[in-house]
């Protein structure tokens, strides 16, 4: 059995530890590239959404370098993300791929036959006591990428050296890729912390502190929020403009409520969203749509500049967020953005929305709120 | 006090119950008119742009109606257990009305069958209270809205046409006994089928709001009728739909596509239905997986499938020309059928 997994942004590198450490063969897919999403699209349906047409050409590829089973997450409705493993069993089925597809989630809500579906991945060789370590491992090496992409959100608009930034953050994966021990972990995410650090002071000694840049919250479905090829590298594009990005969902946000349903918080706790979400959505509408429209009242609350929702072509969830976002506009006081992205957003048409809203916040600067000045505040800290 | 309802979305699977449930709390029920040019266009100019053509309707809809003192919008999350409704029908009080924002305060309830029928016995009493009914009422209220959805769904079984249903079933509660209108029903259905040459056998599926939606659809249900024998939804038995659905791997979760797909299965095996016609509309993502699924199984089958899918420019003549193309392809492949095989002929996607 050679398992591999869809893309999403970083996840493969907490996937890929997962299964090494288990001793189970697994195959990265490459990385998520045009190559991809066309193969993907071709045999999707049209009107499929953009993660799972790119997520279709993952497991093309995967297959082509020798991958046999898929592991995926499941769900139970009413977002249709739940019944994709199936879908895409059948389709690949029929283009000629013999995937086997494995779902992990609870079978008709049966707790035995989702450990029956773990064990089967896992082999017969690794205890469970085994298994459920290793799991845990990996989620702190969510909380350790999350830590370290928040740390480059911060650096990127602040310090002058871009491609030295990239650089840092690139390295800083790599690393995180092979480490096996918590103590690497941590070390991982100091080391970034520290190179950044020094930057800024001898950055700060040579041409005095900067000004404050802009914060944008970006919202919306998880996997184009956390897929930077989906969303045309959206984070970094606005980093290079000059502002600072946080995100409505990290990773380890996700693994703590789909892997530990909700029993880890995850680096970033998503548990004040509904709450938040309520005086303008009271119920959960499947997706994160609820999530996107209680972030988008935290990152408001909190005085962010802007907001922008990512939204995959024909996403129900989100479509529903959607009608709501300019609601909290008009009530807080703050521009929302929504990006719709499919199989032909270019990255040219993104990038120039993008610096046109960057204009616009800026020009509208000057009822800003100020916010602290350091790098490392606190609140990155914990 | 009048409650206004939208002809729209939810109207065209649950109305029955939900005039059943008002009748019987005494409280009057305006719906807005049937879809027209004006409707849809205001729909269109007020809804999101990325959102199905469906819930554009539904804007339209909310923005026509005028002098009742509320606009009722349920959330519709689960009608029956193990199932939810499409993500947007969860979400309509909300992200519809702050599309319309009109002066006309919104009222709405939360009906979620997953939680079993208590919970939504609950629910509905709590709306009831503050609408000032008492208690004993609106339990009766719901019974009695049982009683006329089941009545819709026998009349639509027994061959009756969408409004034809509705219309019957509302007097067969309000002014006709019950029997009467059963035995009319009965009578009708047989007129029809006499004396005629054999025709084809088509099978429509889709969502109750399109396929019933004769503005938005072009009234294709009777282009077909004039042609075909037409087979619908809601007229085939529940048993055939769920038996259909048992050799899923996966359980389907939403129930518009477990009728769908259950339906679109069962044609897919019947011999009497020589074609199936998906009726989609564009940015429905349901349909992304459950259209899908059935193009697939029709593939394999052999049976002639067609997908059309509408939108706000949908034009009459486009639409003709391609149900005749499919339903001259099907009486050829019938006449060649013992000798010259057409097998595999497949009109999927536009
Ligand atoms: S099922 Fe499709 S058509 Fe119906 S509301 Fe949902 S997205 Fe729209």
């Amino acid at each position: 059995m050679k398992v591999t997994f869809p893309h999403m942004g970083n996840v493969w590198i907490i996937i890929k530890t997962l299964f090494e450490m288990l001793n189970v063969e697994v195959i990265v897919p490459p990385l998520t590239s045009k190559k991809t999403l066309d193969l993907g699209t071709k045999i999707s349906p049209e009107s499929a959404c953009l993660p799972f047409k790119i997520n279709l050409g993952n497991y093309i590829e995967a297959a082509q370098e020798g991958a046999d089973t898929i592991a995926i997450t499941g769900g139970i409705g009413p977002c249709r993300f739940g019944y994709y493993g199936e879908l895409q069993r059948q389709i690949l089925k029929d283009a000629g791929y013999s995937y086997e597809a494995v779902i992990l989630e609870p079978p008709d809500g049966s707790i035995p036959g989702l450990l029956k579906r773990i064990r089967y991945l896992a082999g017969n060789h690794n205890s469970w006591g085994r298994i459920m370590k290793t799991i845990y491992f990996a989620y702190q090496k969510s909380v350790a990428i999350d830590r370290v992409e928040d740390l480059i959100h911060a650096a990127r608009p602040r310090l002058e050296n871009k491609p030295a930034t990239e650089l840092l953050y690139q390295k800083a994966l790599a690393s995180l890729v092979s480490v096996t021990s918590y103590r690497g972990l941590e070390e991982v995410v100091r080391s970034v912390q520290q190179e950044i650090a020094e930057r800024q002071a001898v950055q700060n000694y040579q041409s005095g502190s900067g000004s404050d840049p802009l914060r944008i919250g970006i919202v919306g479905e998880i996997y184009t929020i956390l897929d930077p090829f989906s969303s045309a590298d959206i984070e970094k594009q606005l980093g290079f403009l000059g502002a600072e990005v946080d995100r409505s969902i990290y990773l380890s946000g996700w693994v703590g409520k789909h892997v530990f349903q909700g029993l880890a918080k995850g680096y970033r706790s998503m548990k004040s969203y509904p709450r938040l979400a309520k005086p303008y959505l009271g119920h959960f509408v499947g997706g994160h749509g609820q999530e996107t429209v209680g972030s988008a009242v935290k990152f408001a609350q909190k005085g962010y500049d802007g907001i922008i929702q990512i939204l995959p072509l024909t996403c129900m969830p989100e479509i529903v967020a959607a009608g709501i976002l300019p609601r909290i506009q008009e009530a807080c006081n703050i521009p929302v953005m929504t990006l719709t992205v499919d199989e032909h957003t270019g990255n040219a048409g993104i990038q120039t929305r993008l610096e046109a809203f960057v204009d616009l916040l800026e020009r509208s600067n000057c009822l800003r709120k100020k916010v602290p000045k350091e790098l490392v505040s606190l609140e990155r800290m914990c | 006090m009048k409650i206004g309802f939208p002809r729209a979305l939810y109207y065209f699977d649950y109305y029955p119950f939900w005039a059943g449930f008002f009748y019987n709390l005494d409280i009057e029920l305006v719906t807005s008119e049937p879809t027209h040019r004006g409707i849809m266009e205001s729909g269109l100019k007020m809804a999101h742009d990325e959102t199905c053509l469906p819930v554009k309707l539904l804007a339209g809809h909310i923005n026509s109606l005028k002098d009742v003192d509320y606009i009722f919008l349920p959330r519709m999350v689960s009608v029956e257990e193990k199932t939810y409704l499409c993500p947007k029908f969860l979400g309509i009080p909300e992200s519809v009305s702050a599309a319309v924002d009109g002066d006309i305060p919104v009222i709405t309830v939360t009906i979620n069958w997953r939680e079993g029928q208590n919970q939504v016995l609950k629910a509905l009493e709590a709306f009831g209270l503050k609408l000032g009914k008492g208690k004993a009422m609106i339990r009766n209220a719901f019974q009695e809205a049982l009683k006329w959805q089941t009545m819709y769904g026998e009349l639509r079984r027994s061959g009756e046409d969408f409004e034809e249903s509705l219309d019957l079933c509302e007097k067969s509660f309000t002014i006709l006994p019950r029997e009467t209108s059963l035995k009319l029903a009965k009578t009708n259905q047989y007129k029809v089928c006499e004396n005629r040459e054999p025709r084809p056998g088509i099978a429509l599926v889709g969502h109750a709001y399109l396929v019933n939606e004769r503005y938005a659809n072009l009234d294709l249900v009777n282009k077909l009728r004039a042609n075909v024998d037409l087979k619908l939804i809601e007229e085939t038995e529940t048993k055939a739909v769920e038996n259909s659905l048992k050799g899923l791997r996966k359980k389907m979760f939403w129930s518009q596509a477990k009728k769908i797909l259950g339906a679109g299965y069962s044609y897919v095996d019947d011999e009497t239905v020589d074609g199936v016609i998906y009726l989609s509309c564009f940015g429905c993502g349901m349909d992304s997986v459950s259209q899908d699924m059935l193009a697939r199984r029709a593939r394999k089958a052999h049976k002639p499938y067609m997908v059309i899918t509408l939108d706000e420019h949908s034009g009459e003549a486009g639409l003709v020309t391609r149900i005749e193309a499919f339903v001259d392809m099907i009486v050829r492949r019938i006449e060649n059928e013992s000798n010259l095989s057409a097998y595999g002929k497949c009109l999927d996607n536009n």
